[in-house]
């Protein structure tokens, strides 16, 4: 059924990302967030030896690498959402302090002010695809991807600074778009 | 935006970076002198861009406990993915479709830090071994523990409905459904203990109520793993067993048997019956005063020292069916029972707005059988239909809260809370559907088609002035907010 190379390898990135993942969460290695640029290397660096040939080289890698983290964050945010809804609205049952308390033990952390809102920027995102697909895709592998200018340049085969001029557009778009969603 | 405006905006706003900062809009204003429009997003974007600061500079970061996560379309074995349906302590549920003998499971994935340890794992084989082999209709059946790679999963029964706790978070349930559901856990809570599984994480959480109003206690012999693997677990976001309803002995790490659910499950029952966690707000939880229904029930299941609690299961059953549900013992607080204390007084003119609107809607029905005549065709029947259906919805929903008022005032704080949004929706259709009718009536001579358009604004003044203000009355003693 999936005939296209990217979604035939997908699992393996994720899986792999899911392997590194795990060795951060069973405290061999400190943190509560990693950054994507992180994790991305080091799945790809692991990858490497054993299963490189499956991608046209590491540039193939990153772009996978970029489109699957942007599915697990927003995926993730989603179903935070979910479960944060519970059943529709209503006023939070354990208002007691010591419930309270055991409740917040069991929240993950949420992120730190002025954090992304990664939903709101994924369906940003998908506008901007429809708009403009390059910028999109640049966004995708610097933000969700961790890249850098050069790394994007060689995945899209372009010049470091017609990313850099792609990027300019791009974040001031978003940034306009999510400004403009609190409102409407 | 068409594709070419974007491509001129594009290069207008990245030629303009190329500028002197302090030249760029009058650069701009320049080139974009024959479209305004244009000129207003170059503006704006460039704008944003001079105050866009960090945003997006830097990379998305990743907790590592949300790649333990599956999106939709993974393939784990014969499982396929559909969706993540919770998410808790001990790992997230997936709905997910077996494909061998197609039918939906519920797939729960444990922490990656639990399967990693060979003597855990071992642990686990065994209990969800023994989980399988307990029948009871209450029992979401486990299907089998797969292990697939690194990671362990446990399939079991998928169960459609809603969690006790999302029930428990509309208000304080009846007592008399309180008393079913708990029944209900008892039974399945003695079912496992006699196949030597003991739940030790039952909670609002893992009581599912489903569409048909059954109930399924989920999760059995799950959190069947103590000592200090477990505690090395306190990651944010794994634990497990959840403390709030964990017994004494539990939380501190002894021996655990079957009386530790039926702690658990003495909290429950508290809740539902009040909505809220009966430690909440204390610090000593030695000292617990209850009042209302099965008072006496819940203080023995809470007891510290588990051999003053129920013996089993089974007897708590029993001891449901013996206590008399109004009967308040070991009172001190009763600041809970606000909700259940009837308002006699106050409340005589909100039940006399209550029936006299229930027999004004019910009178309606003869004018709209005129009225049906007059508009003629299907849009006359169709009109009668849509009165005769509010009407009854209406007055009957009404006429409960009335009977409900004056005879189980008990309940009319949990009846009042599931019925006022029906009532409210009924009172707009009602309205709107007189208002119609009028208009539709083609004679204008017809006394109806100024009358059913009067009294609909009389039913709308009715619910929207007058019903907040009675209900009030009648419910401020009482603690019941006017729900509108």
């Amino acid at each position: 059924m999936p005939s296209d190379p990217v979604s035939e390898l997908m699992p393996l990135v994720y899986d792999e990302l899911r392997r590194i993942a795990a060795s951060y969460v069973r405290g061999e290695r400190p943190g509560q967030t990693i950054q994507a640029t992180a994790l991305v290397n080091e799945a790809f660096v692991r990858l490497a030896g054993e299963r490189a040939r499956h991608f046209n080289g590491r540039t193939h890698f990153l772009a996978i690498a970029a489109l699957s983290m942007r599915q697990i964050l927003v995926q993730r945010a989603r179903a935070r959402n979910a479960i944060k809804r519970g059943g529709g609205p209503q006023r939070v049952t354990l208002d007691d302090a010591n419930a309270a308390n055991v409740e917040a033990a069991f929240r993950r952390p949420e992120g730190a002010p002025g954090d992304i809102d990664v939903l709101a920027l994924d369906e940003a995102l998908s506008r901007l695809t429809a708009l403009d697909a390059e910028l999109a895709r640049v966004v995708e592998l610097r933000y969700f991807g961790g890249l850098t200018v050069e790394e994007v340049a060689e995945v899209m085969g372009t010049s470091p600074a017609t990313v850099k001029r792609q990027w300019a557009l791009a974040r001031a778009w978003l940034k306009r778009a999510l400004d403009d969603g609190v409102r409407s | 935006m068409t594709p070419q405006q974007w491509e001129r905006l594009k290069n207008l706003f990245q030629d303009a970076l190329e500028q002197p900062a302090h030249e760029r809009h009058a650069w701009i204003a320049e080139r974009c002198a024959d479209d305004v429009t244009l000129l207003r997003e170059a503006e704006a974007l460039l704008a944003t861009h001079e105050t866009v600061g960090t945003f997006l500079e830097e990379p998305a970061r990743v907790d590592p406990g949300d790649l333990e996560t599956l999106i939709p379309g993974t393939v784990i074995g014969s499982y396929k993915v559909i969706e993540e349906i919770g998410h808790g302590g001990m790992g997230v549920v997936y709905l997910a479709e077996d494909t061998r003998l197609g039918r939906l499971v519920a797939l729960k994935s444990l922490p990656s830090a639990l399967s990693m340890q060979p003597d855990l794992r071992q642990r686990l084989r065994r209990e969800a071994r023994a989980a399988a082999t307990i029948s009871h209709p209450a029992v979401a059946v486990v299907y089998a523990l797969e292990e697939v790679n690194d990671h362990l999963f446990i399939a079991s029964e998928y169960v459609r409905g809603e969690t006790l706790r999302e029930e428990i978070a509309r208000g304080p349930i009846a007592p008399d459904r309180a008393r079913a559901i708990a029944a209900e856990i008892a039974g399945a809570l003695a079912a496992a203990h006699d196949a030597g599984v003991i739940h030790r994480d039952l909670k609002p959480e893992n009581v599912l109520i489903k569409s048909d109003g059954g109930v399924k206690v989920v999760d059995f012999g799950i959190a069947q793993i103590e000592g200090p693997e477990a505690t090395r677990l306190t990651r944010a976001g794994s634990m497990l067993g959840t403390p709030a309803y964990m017994a004494p002995e539990q939380l501190l790490g002894q021996t655990v048997d079957g009386r530790a659910d039926i702690y658990a499950w003495g909290i429950v029952l508290s809740e539902m019956l009040t909505g809220h966690h009966p430690l909440q707000g204390r610090g000593d939880t030695r000292h617990v005063h209850l009042t209302g229904p099965f008072a006496t029930v819940i203080a023995r299941c809470l007891h510290a020292d588990p051999s003053a609690r129920y013996v089993s299961a089974r007897e708590l059953v029993t001891a449901l069916g013996s206590d008399s549900l109004h009967k308040s013992t070991q009172g001190i607080e009763s600041s809970h029972e606000g909700g259940l204390t009837p308002a006699p007084v106050s409340r005589f003119w909100w039940e006399f707005h209550q029936a006299v609107t229930a027999l004004v809607y019910a009178v309606m029905v003869i004018p709209a059988w005129y009225a049906r005549g007059q508009i003629g065709g299907w849009q006359g029947r169709a009109f009668f239909i849509a009165v005769v259906t509010t009407v009854v919805v209406a007055t009957t929903a009404r006429l409960h809260l009335w009977f409900t008022s004056r005879f189980y005032p008990g309940e009319l704080d949990w009846v009042h809370r599931r019925s006022s949004r029906w009532i409210r929706i009924a009172d707009w259709l009602f309205g709107a559907t007189l208002v119609i009718g009028g208009v539709m009536i083609g004679d204008e001579r017809s006394p109806l088609a100024i009358v059913l358009p009067s009294v609909a604004v009389g039913v709308v003044v009715a619910f929207l002035l007058i019903e907040p203000v009675t209900t009030r009355d009648a419910f401020k003693r009482s603690g019941i907010s006017p729900s509108s």
